[in-house]
């Protein structure tokens, strides 16, 4: 049996742990504790280590789905984390103050790995707040010469999080074949 | 036949839901119930679209099975290949009354009688142009007697073959949110992007039609920042610059349907709006977003075509992705995506090198197209088309196959 991973990431509150629990086989172990300082304004928990679900495969193979805490304090981690990665979600909380801030920070954390592997932007809390745009992102975005999928998420919807998997799939490699075409 | 005492009976074939209602309303309110809509085994004379991809050989079947009936072909082409009443699209109320005379002048020729069989044969059905140079026209027809809810009407009938389930769900496809990979890609097959009769018929004009006009007032909103107000296709259509959205009647489903019209530009007209002016909804009206919109729009339109002056063999570059789980994702999107936004390449060789329909191809650049999603890349060079290095197959391709896999299974 191989294993591979796909790490999801971004800013505390954008969804990571629902996002993850949304497509994989069981309840991820979620490493989750009781918010006691700034992050307990956005929610009562707060990843403190990592999310882990697993997602089995044909032929006994297992895709494993890594959340990195979102604290930033944290974020030695993040290389273990991604070691090893596939490909990268990123996922940004429209209601933050500067997702564009978010967006520029993850990018430059990950960027060795994203140079190495792929990136896939959900963008969640639209329904919340719509400002910025989709369009504001890529904009953003096509300043560094950057054309990365984004799409406006709802984490807890399957569907959302299973096309961004796809998006990120298809960028590392176009030539696959979508069956359900 | 007598007039006074019955209606002459007709058999609509080849047509979507929407098409086959607005005949009945006009057979209604305009010829006062003179025409009724029946089944094909028991019409005095059938209305056949002949723009249907499989309508040559529906023709030839009716023919076969019912050869006295006299027929009315509506086509865009001026092909007038069979014995029949031809009308070429767009339909004016004047061409169809009289071709519907013409026709059943035919009908009392004496003819020498064949029997019929027993079970008629009905083909897919392809949407139908109804296009008039003035809106105007075509308004009490079209718009404000629509079907409002196809798939109930279509439950109300009964289906009188396996044929016509087939009928039925062609006309889902086309008046409702659509699947459409229905679209018949074997027709371009061998398409030669040299072949200037090809390209023509691959090829339509925006410009006239409602994406052309909504695809100009859209982007003269975003350029100006200011609203602007759309008149003369439809209902009124204010687009909203600022959350990027329309305000339009809440039957705007309507709007699809007028896809496939031209209408002329003088009766069309873009004004920019003040800021200052107030343009809340309206109790009668609804807010949606105008990216998603125009995408369904330039996809009906469209119809697995591209714009005309589309260039066949310059590579296309992705600029921004689509919204993907917020606009219709188009058979092949992700991939033809995937791979633009990463190596810039042609339509003709995207559909090579992919291994998918180039139809497929077409139908997601004309709607990427219409938002400024993609352009073309044009260099010297490739002004021919040229070798195209192959992206290299991931190492993991395998396993990302078992995941997509898994996921549509999900």
């Amino acid at each position: 049996m191989t294993n591979y991973k796909i790490i999801f990431t971004g800013p505390v509150g954008a969804g990571k742990t629902t996002a993850i629990s949304s497509i994989c086989d069981r309840p991820p172990v979620s490493t989750d504790k009781i918010a006691s300082d700034m992050t307990r304004a956005v929610k009562k928990t707060t990843t403190v280590a990592c999310d882990y679900g697993t997602v089995r495969l044909n032929g006994g193979d297992c895709l494993h789905l890594y959340g990195t805490p979102g604290q930033e304090r944290f974020d030695f981690m993040w290389d273990i984390l991604v070691s090893g990665g596939i490909g990268l979600v990123l996922l940004l909380d429209n209601t933050r103050p500067n997702p564009f801030q978010d967006m520029d920070f993850f990018l430059d954390q990950f960027q060795d790995f994203i140079n190495q592997t792929q990136i896939a932007i959900g963008v969640t809390q639209m329904d919340r707040k719509s400002a910025p745009c989709i369009d504001d992102y890529h904009n953003h975005l096509s300043k560094q010469g950057l054309t990365i999928p984004i799409f406006d998420v709802d984490a807890r919807k399957r569907q959302d999080v299973s096309l961004l998997i796809k998006a990120l799939l298809f960028s590392l490699d176009p030539g696959l074949i979508e069956n359900n075409d | 036949m007598d007039n006074h005492t019955r209606p002459v009976k007709i058999a609509a074939l080849g047509m979507e839901q929407r098409t086959y209602s607005t005949l009945q309303l006009f057979f209604h309110e305009h010829c006062k119930d003179s025409y009724v809509l029946v089944e094909e085994n028991s019409a005095d004379i059938s209305i056949i679209d002949m723009d249907g991809f499989q309508a040559h050989r529906m023709l030839e079947e009716h023919k076969k099975h019912y050869p006295n009936q006299p027929s009315i072909l509506i086509s865009l082409s001026h092909d007038k290949a069979y014995d029949a009443v031809y009308i070429r699209k767009p339909i004016m109320l004047e061409a169809l009354s009289s071709a519907l005379l013409k026709a059943k002048e035919r009908l009392q020729q004496p003819v020498a009688k064949v029997p019929a069989p027993e079970v008629p044969t009905v083909g897919i059905a392809p949407q139908l142009q109804i296009v008039a140079s003035n809106p105007e026209t075509v308004t009490p027809l079209l718009l404000n007697n629509v079907v409002h809810n196809p798939h109930k009407i279509a439950r109300q009938e009964k289906p009188a073959s396996k044929h016509f389930n087939q009928y039925r769900y062609s006309a889902n496809f086309l008046t409702e949110d659509a699947d459409l990979e229905h679209i018949n890609t074997k027709l371009a097959e061998n398409f030669n992007p040299d072949n200037p009769i090809q390209i023509a018929k691959f090829q339509y004009q925006p410009e006239q039609t409602l994406q052309g006009y909504f695809q100009q007032a859209y982007f003269t909103a975003l350029q100006k920042q200011q609203n602007v107000l759309l008149k003369g296709v439809w209902r009124p259509i204010t687009i909203l610059h600022e959350s990027k959205q329309l305000r339009v009647e809440k039957n705007f489903r309507h709007l699809y349907a007028l896809s496939g019209m031209l209408f002329d530009k003088s009766n069309v007209s873009i004004t920019v709006l003040d800021n200052n002016v107030d343009c809340e909804p309206g109790l009668h009206e609804t807010v949606l977003p105008a990216e998603p919109f125009l995408w369904k729009l330039a996809m009906r339109t469209s119809r697995g075509r591209v714009p005309a002056n589309t260039n066949f063999t310059a590579p296309i570059k992705l600029i921004r992705w689509p919204n993907f789980t917020r606009t219709i994702i188009t058979p092949h999107a992700l991939r033809i995506a995937a791979l633009w936004a990463r190596q810039p390449t042609s339509l003709m060789d995207t559909a090579s090198y992919l291994a998918v329909p180039l139809q497929h191809v077409f139908m997601f650049y004309t709607a990427a197209v219409s938002l400024n999603f993609v352009a073309p890349v044009i260099t010297e060079e490739n002004h021919s088309t040229t070798a195209l290095p192959p992206v290299k197959r991931h190492r993991y391709r395998k396993i990302f196959q078992n995941l997509l896999e898994r996921l549509r299974n999900n």
